[in-house]
């Protein structure tokens, strides 16, 4: 039970000296079954297809089970994994890659060039209509040219490919399970993972067991092998006080998005850790709509920008355990303009003031300015709840709003009812996040060409559009760089887009958790954790 | 017979009723299935498979005919048939409610019985105001007090999870006792009024014991009003539900039910609803049955 | 199912005899106490706060308990003791307008269940059954999500699932009366409906309905309150001890104060509405019974 080891567990780590001394004098432990409580606020059910899902909390687990053909390192180039080594054709338009012989999936069958091709085919099939499919781009097919070859061939050049094979969302899953379980292979996942899936209740917990047989982990891991670890279960607590008591009581051994109040106090206690790691993220991001009006204007846009003062919200809310983001794009992200963005722009609610009044909107009776007997509301509709402390964020921007006049209101609604409205531009603000390892998620979000109706930017400028198309066919180096960083500059001076805050991916463990460590992309991996206790 | 014909024609009810709110509910459910990223084009394909494109009639023609062969459609959001997502969970909910009406029977009877026959003495006035107290209180708010005490600062109850027994306690005190108080005092009530009755002095007079009368005969014909509102509360049980399985991280139809609501996933929100309303009518059913029998043992 | 003698909204069946339940000497002056202090709330708080509830301080962040925030602070620095006061205002609104729809639509439903005849009473008691087999909050969870989240329409779901109840009470009562001899004396010698209903069969019914209605503000503020905690209430600067509790569930391990004293504010209300309606309901009695 994992109360009375964590009590001799604490025991031993009252006496030892430092952590770091602890962690030399002890070696690995086979064995044990790692308790996460996740954080699957997010997602409603399980449909464990790393090929149809974009949340996050889906792709933490997913890691765990899938591999990819290649690995996203710390300096955010693309390593080998799966794919021993790729040549890109000098048109850009082919990508060949040798592949190891020596992995076979869950269910026995081998991992081979088929096995990729079968994987990309399936995500490109419109009938299949998966998620993934935005994330192979414009794929038209691939070719076994042997069994540990294969070549993708693209319409045109695609330079995210790489960095999005290293996703989760892009795992290999076998061929033979995707025959057999046709659609139901959300509920019978199989990969060539470090762990293999076991059960799954539905919305309650996801049981993996060690891959005997896992020998090809990337070279970024702690150690090549099977993982220490007998099994691992991830048990959905989606509200957040009750997932950190299940902590605090050692009922689980480790838990995500730990909210700031409690790393505060999970910090200080001795019988706790706490991991941060960047998610590679397009951050959390305020969007105005900019195919309404007034947020047309953008005078206007940038009056509301400069009422709101994002460093105190920050500093409020999340108690200094995250940052405020001056870019779109996470600081270690490629290609992330935060460093030059920063101080970009200084809150100013006089001169923002002096600006609406020009433009004809005065303050009326009830401090709100009023033009043409129009309000100067703003409507934000949520769906997400008070996820990462979001809707906090929202109540105190709405009071900064008040202030000069303008006034918010906070809508939250199903998610229903919220697609509705982003889809018939029926808002004036709404905010959103993007786990991405490439920059091409701006271009998802900003490029009006192939957006999804319910995308929460509606942004159409020529400039913007023009870097984007080009940034996607550049291959990655300075130029590429420079054009996103263009873009982001672009959104924020023109007060497109409020970046809020980047987010720390957050796990408490419990002392006896040894090893867990978070990917580049911001997800965790079970692979080299351990249990000392 | 006319029974069954007519808890029959209140679940057909409820369904129809049910049906026509979801689709009335603003939202594209293969839009949120799809997710953020997807196209149009992918958009149109999932509704083709949901099958959301057809008339409305069309839909609920296809879905009753479903019904009558035991088939309660397929999940929008996970592609599984909703039959076997329900009967993953309904056994939980079940469990909970059992045993929160179990509790909630047992400290209402007891203390109901013990406030009678003390009247307006100490051990009255204290139960009432006990009762009031936990009648009064938020259920999720209880829920929470319960976590905090019992888990985090005792670390005697975890809590999360439904495997075990231990992990049924927190969820079950929780809504056992706020149900409790109001069946308290409808047994004081019912105890006090038959303790009136000429009857109870009849045999008095012959010499029973008070213990013997109290529990023979007096709490026999107390319980029946308690019987009559046993379906009303395990309604409010199942309400309670909701709350805490979100609370405490339980599987469990209300939980479920809020979560399909969220991406209008119809078919299991349609399943979910159609089981609480049968077990619901069931219920009822019995009670109705079961107070023509008590009627007559307790007469005779 | 209508053999039954009928949901009941409160646990007693009617009383035989003098009052069941005689309150301790104290619970009902300090029962309208709370009332009339939560009342005086509601109308001005401003007397009785000792800060702006909108007054965010950046460095008195959860505080506990102490000079001079004497109920503590929340996340944003405000002033639990003003965010409780200033709440009561949503509060009574919440349980005094769901419990006016319920009671007057539901008491619709009723009356004319219970007064036109056998044909539209079983269509009537059908659709009521069908509205009642759908648990409470099921049922509310699923309008409100249609409807959206903003104040009013959390009245109107919470209104709308109660219907049932008063409809039930206010049949059962209509029908006790319309079965008395003087009544069919009355039709006999042409008296039209409209004058029955109102000089007999709404005074007999108004003091019960009065009963049920004072009693169901509590459960009414009770549901608005889960509601907001499944996160389909409505956030705006208005302080509401529902939604305070539902931000302040988080913080309970580090700021036990933030989500105990509105918890306590909805218990104490719940509890004086209670007294107040059980104290209302020993006065009525001998009127229910003759």
């Amino acid at each position: 039970m994992p109360t009375r080891r964590g009590f001799a567990g604490m025991l031993v780590a009252a006496g030892l000296a430092t952590p770091a001394a602890r962690a030399q004098q002890q070696q690995p432990k086979r064995g044990g079954e790692l308790q996460f409580g996740l954080d699957g606020a997010a997602v409603v059910t399980f449909v464990l297809d790393p090929h149809n899902s974009g949340f996050a909390p889906h792709n933490r687990v997913f890691r765990s089970i899938f591999d990819s053909l290649v690995v996203l390192r710390p300096d955010q180039s693309v390593g080998p994994w799966l794919a021993t080594s790729w040549e890109i054709s000098p048109d850009q338009r082919s990508y060949t890659f040798r592949l190891r012989t020596d992995v076979t999936f869950h269910d026995g069958s081998k991992f081979d060039a088929a096995a990729v091709k079968a994987n990309l085919d399936r995500i490109h099939d419109p009938h299949n209509a998966l998620v993934a499919l935005p994330d192979i781009g414009p794929y038209a097919g691939a070719t076994v040219l042997a069994p540990d070859t294969v070549r993708i061939d693209l319409s045109e050049p695609f330079t995210p490919l790489l960095r999005n094979l290293s996703k989760t969302t892009l795992g290999i899953v076998s061929p033979t399970a995707l025959q057999r379980y046709g659609s139901s292979i959300g509920q019978n996942p199989v990969g060539t993972g470090p762990f293999r899936f076991v059960s799954l209740t539905q919305g309650i917990e996801i049981h993996l067991a060690r891959n005997e047989l896992y020998a090809w982990a990337p070279p970024t891991a702690t150690h090549t092998g099977s993982a220490y670890l007998d099994s691992v279960v991830f048990r959905n607590v989606p509200e957040e006080s009750t997932r950190v008591a299940a902590l605090q009581s050692r009922q689980v051994h480790a838990a995500d998005g730990i909210p700031p109040q409690n790393i505060v106090s999970l910090r200080s206690d001795p019988a706790f850790r706490v991991l941060q790691k960047e998610l590679l993220n397009n951050n959390y991001t305020l969007y105005l709509n900019a195919a309404r009006a007034p947020w047309t204007d953008p005078d206007i846009r940038k009056a509301v920008q400069q009422s709101l003062d994002i460093a105190a919200l920050v500093k409020v809310i999340y108690l200094g355990t995250a940052p405020r983001a001056w870019a779109p794009l996470s600081p270690s992200l490629f290609a992330s303009d935060e460093k030059a963005l920063t101080n970009v722009w200084k809150p100013d609610p006089k001169q923002a003031a002096a600006v609406l009044d020009a433009k004809g909107w005065t303050t009326g009776p009830d401090g709100i300015r009023v033009k043409d007997s129009k309000r100067l509301s703003i409507n934000f509709p949520d769906t997400q709840g008070n996820r990462e402390k979001r809707l906090d964020v929202m109540q105190l921007a709405r009071r900064q709003l008040a202030r000069n006049g303008i006034e918010l209101s906070i809508e939250s609604q199903t998610a229903g009812a919220y697609n509705q409205k982003l889809a018939s531009n029926d808002f004036d603000l709404s905010g959103a996040s993007q786990f991405a390892p490439d920059p091409d998620v701006l271009r998802r979000l900003h490029l009006p060409d192939g957006r999804p109706e319910t995308s929460v930017s509606k942004v159409d400028d020529a400039e913007i559009s023009a870097w984007l198309r080009q940034a996607t066919r550049e291959p990655d180096g300075e130029t590429r760089a420079e054009l996103y960083h263009r873009v982001q500059r672009k959104l924020v001076e023109q007060a497109y887009a409020f970046p809020i805050y980047v987010l720390l991916y957050t796990i408490g463990t419990t002392d006896t958790v040894q090893g867990l460590t978070v990917d580049t992309h911001g997800f965790p991996e079970f692979h080299g954790a351990w249990l000392s206790a | 017979m006319r029974r069954i014909g007519g808890a029959l024609f209140v679940i057909a009810g409820t369904v129809t009723l049910v049906f026509l709110i979801l689709h009335w509910l603003p939202g594209d459910p293969a839009a949120l299935v799809a997710g953020d990223t997807a196209t149009a084009e992918t958009i149109a394909n999932i509704r083709a498979q949901l099958g959301t494109d057809r008339p409305l009639w069309s839909q609920y023609v296809a879905y009753i005919a479903g019904l009558l062969h035991g088939d309660l459609g397929t999940s929008f959001a996970t592609r599984e048939p909703v039959l076997s997502r329900l009967w993953a969970q309904v056994p939980t909910t079940m469990v909970l409610t059992l045993f929160s009406s179990a509790v909630a029977l047992a400290a209402g009877v007891a203390l109901g019985v013990v406030a009678a026959v003390h009247r307006d003495k100490w051990q009255d006035r204290t139960i009432q105001f006990v009762m009031l107290f936990l009648t009064s209180l938020p259920s999720f708010f209880l829920g929470i007090l319960l976590i905090l005490v019992f888990s985090v600062t005792l670390r005697w109850l975890p809590a999360i999870g439904n495997g075990s027994w231990r992990q049924l306690v927190l969820p079950v005190v929780c809504l056992g006792l706020i149900t409790s108080g109001r069946l308290m005092r409808m047994v004081r009530s019912g105890v006090l009024d038959v303790l009136e009755e000429p009857f109870v002095m009849t045999l008095r007079g012959k010499g029973l014991r008070e213990r013997q009368v109290l529990f023979t005969h007096v709490l026999r014909n107390a319980l029946i009003p308690v019987v009559t509102v046993l379906g009303v509360l395990v309604g409010e049980l199942l309400s309670g539900t909701v709350v805490v399985e979100t609370l405490f991280a339980r599987q469990g139809i209300g939980r479920m039910l809020v979560d399909a609501l969220n991406v209008k996933d119809i078919p299991v929100v349609q399943g979910a609803v159609l089981l609480a309303s049968m077990f619901f009518v069931l219920i009822n059913m019995m009670v109705d049955m079961s107070y023509g029998w008590i009627d007559r043992r307790v007469r005779s | 199912m209508d053999a039954s003698p009928g949901f009941l909204i409160q646990d007693d069946v009617p009383a035989k005899g003098p009052p069941r339940r005689r309150l301790p000497a104290l619970a009902f002056p300090l029962s309208a106490l709370v009332v009339v202090a939560m009342i005086v709330a509601a109308i001005a708080p401003g007397l009785l706060a000792p800060f702006d509830p909108t007054d965010m301080d950046g460095d008195a962040i959860l505080r506990p308990p102490s000079w001079p925030h004497l109920l503590g602070t929340d996340h944003f620095g405000r002033d639990i003791l003003s965010l409780v006061i200033y709440g009561a205002r949503a509060s009574l609104l919440m349980g005094g307008c769901a419990v006016a729809v319920g009671g007057l639509a539901g008491g619709l439903i009723g009356l004319v269940a219970g007064y036109a005849g056998r044909t539209m009473d079983m269509i009537l008691m059908r659709l009521l059954d069908i509205w009642m087999s759908v648990p409470d909050m099921l049922l509310a969870i699923i309008v409100a999500a249609g409807l959206g989240a903003s104040f009013g329409h959390t009245i109107l779901a919470v209104g709308f699932v109660t219907i049932p109840r008063y409809a039930r009470v206010m049949r059962a009562q209509t029908i006790s009366v319309c079965h008395r001899p003087f009544i069919e004396a009355s039709r006999s010698i042409g008296t039209s409906h409209a004058r029955i209903v109102v000089q007999h069969v709404l005074p007999h019914t108004f003091a019960t309905m009065l009963v049920i209605t004072t009693l169901g503000v509590g459960t009414a503020i009770l549901m608005g309150a889960a509601l907001s905690f499944i996160g389909l209430g409505v956030i705006d600067d208005r302080p509401d001890w529902g939604f305070l509790l539902s931000q302040g569930r988080s913080y309970v391990t580090v700021a036990w104060w933030f989500a105990t004293f509105p918890g306590l504010a909805i218990t104490a209300l719940m509890i004086a509405v209670n007294v107040l309606g059980d104290a209302l309901r020993n006065r009525l009695d001998p009127r229910l019974r003759s």
